[in-house]
């Protein structure tokens, strides 16, 4: 019995995620007036520590910033608009 | 804003420079001249050669100053032609991690102890290369030396082609589960294993394409990330390795995650991943056999001032449809259920609220692991572990670990059912960001 549940719960979880996403594409896919008004600083401390400590701007130089801007958007999935604040801000 | 606009045409800016000391002493000269002639006042005359005299040797070290400053111009635009900015960018980041650990391990109640500096699971040197290519391509290249052989992490082409939508090719990391591609660097990693089965069940780096992207959602965020890739070999005993470079059949594997975070704060992710393909030899007994897997992750990080709680974990659930297999030690066929369960959950705390310096760089860490293979194969057994770890953050970046862990087995491989192994380990691991 657990396994059958089991087996049969992931892709219906994974079914209502599809769905939820495709039902919101047409409208929703944009950030909210909150989220858009966030500062760079701000996506920096809460984006960085869900895998992370967050990293001192001094670390790396700006064209460095930008590389690696590149690299953790690929590895944590940031929005475009996430990763051009933080790296801007990480560049100051 | 170019750089002619911040530096003046540099020929011109040198002539004026040139030319001001002379217009200043000519203008004096002829001054001195016509006093002379019309107040024939000596005395006068006297003042103005003093003057002169005085003016000369000043003309002069003005000139070697401008001379000194042409030079000193000449320098900088040299420095800023050197320093212009391409569209290339290369540079080299990666971790290094190195331990100690001791064990002391019982099976069947028969003890063995041993320590050790690094194994190939506590010792790990890995430069990241990372070229940037404009801000369209970033090409990845990770080697990595285990202590025993120098591998490849994984090296691929990422094409930035639209917002949200990255597409990439090489030797990838799948997307199953979070913890291979995000969580399993030294340095991130908050205590020195890898959780038990996770990292490794199923192997998680393979040859293919990938789609990926983060894309805003209101006040939520979702991600996706979808790869086809060779896929896995299923081998003899019922467990699976890499296909690798060439693929064992003509079927791809596709393996997905989709995450949602429901916060506006990004605190919170849940991902729910699968990967499903054929995993027999094209030809072979096992050519029908195929695999589906199922992974749920979660990852939430909350300041509960002063105390940061970071709490991950993954599941992992692994199943090859039924297949006869061989027993080596009497060439009969034999069957099992062909299920793996593997899973984690980890919290860690650190102050990072409180004002001592020393205080907060230090954090707590625990974990739980269960790693279940199947029953009446030649590898069944089911293990679980807890870990424990005390860490001390030298920067964001370097961290010091002490572990204790202690694992316990109960085999149910055919022959040796029920026979129990416990596991205590010591480590002491240092782990940096390069």
């Amino acid at each position: 019995m657990k396994k059958v549940s089991l087996r049969y719960i992931v892709p219906i979880i994974w079914s209502l995620l599809i769905a939820a996403v495709v039902y919101t594409l047409p409208t929703g896919c944009k950030a909210s007036q909150k989220v858009a008004a966030k500062t760079g600083a701000q996506l920096w401390a809460e984006n960085c520590q869900r895998c992370h400590n967050t990293p001192s701007p001094s670390s790396f130089s700006h064209e460095q910033w930008e590389t690696i801007g590149l690299h953790m958007q690929s590895r944590a999935l940031l929005t475009d608009a996430e990763r051009n604040k933080i790296v801007d801000f990480l560049k100051q | 804003m170019g750089i002619g606009s911040l530096y003046p045409d540099p020929v011109q800016s040198n002539q004026k420079i040139r030319e001001q000391p002379y217009a200043s002493l000519l203008k004096i000269q002829t001054t001195k001249y016509l006093i002379m002639r019309n107040c024939r006042h000596y005395q006068i005359v006297f003042w103005f050669l003093a003057l002169f005299g005085f003016l000369a040797p000043a003309s002069n070290a003005q000139q070697v100053v401008d001379s000194s400053l042409l030079d000193r111009i000449s320098t900088l635009e040299k420095e800023v032609a050197d320093k212009k900015q391409g569209d290339d960018h290369f540079m080299v980041a990666g971790l290094a991690t190195f331990g100690f650990v001791t064990n002391k391990t019982t099976i069947a109640g028969v003890g063995s102890k041993s320590n050790s500096f690094p194994d190939a699971d506590h010792f790990e040197f890995s430069p990241l290369l990372l070229w940037r290519h404009g801000n369209k391509f970033l090409l990845e290249f990770e080697p990595s030396f285990d202590g025993s052989t120098l591998g490849v992490n994984w090296a691929d082409v990422s094409w930035f082609a639209a917002p949200g939508f990255i597409v990439r090719a090489g030797y990838l990391v799948l997307p199953f589960g979070t913890y291979s591609k995000r969580l399993a660097a030294g340095w991130i990693d908050k205590l020195p294993t890898d959780p038990t089965g996770v990292a490794d069940v199923p192997p998680t780096t393979d040859f293919g394409v990938e789609i990926e992207g983060g894309l805003p959602l209101g006040n939520m965020k979702w991600s996706y990330d979808v790869a086809l890739s060779n896929g896995l070999q299923l081998l003899p005993d019922g467990q699976m390795q890499s296909a690798g470079f060439s693929d064992n059949n003509k079927n791809k594997t596709v393996t997905a995650r989709l995450a949602l975070l429901p916060l506006s704060n990004s605190s919170l992710e849940i991902g729910v991943s699968g990967m499903f393909g054929h995993v027999g030899d094209e030809g072979s007994s096992f050519e029908s056999s195929k695999t589906d897997m199922y992974a749920l992750d979660l990852n939430y990080v909350k300041l509960f001032s002063p105390i940061l709680v970071n709490v991950k974990g993954q599941y992992n659930y692994i199943h090859v449809n039924d297949q006869q297999y061989l027993n080596p030690a009497d060439s009969s066929n034999y069957s099992f259920e062909n299920t793996t369960k593997t899973g984690f959950a980890q919290i860690s705390l650190r102050p990072t609220g409180v004002t001592s310096k020393w205080v907060k760089n230090l954090e707590v860490a625990f974990r739980y692991g269960n790693y279940t293979t199947p029953k009446a194969s030649l590898w069944g057994e089911k293990t679980d572990v807890t870990e424990f770890g005390l860490l001390y953050w030298f920067s964001w970046r370097t961290v010091f670990k002490l572990g204790y862990t202690t694992s316990k087995s109960n085999s149910s491989t055919i022959g040796l059912e029920g026979v129990k192994t416990v596991s205590n380990s010591f480590f002491a691991q240092f782990a940096i960001q390069l």
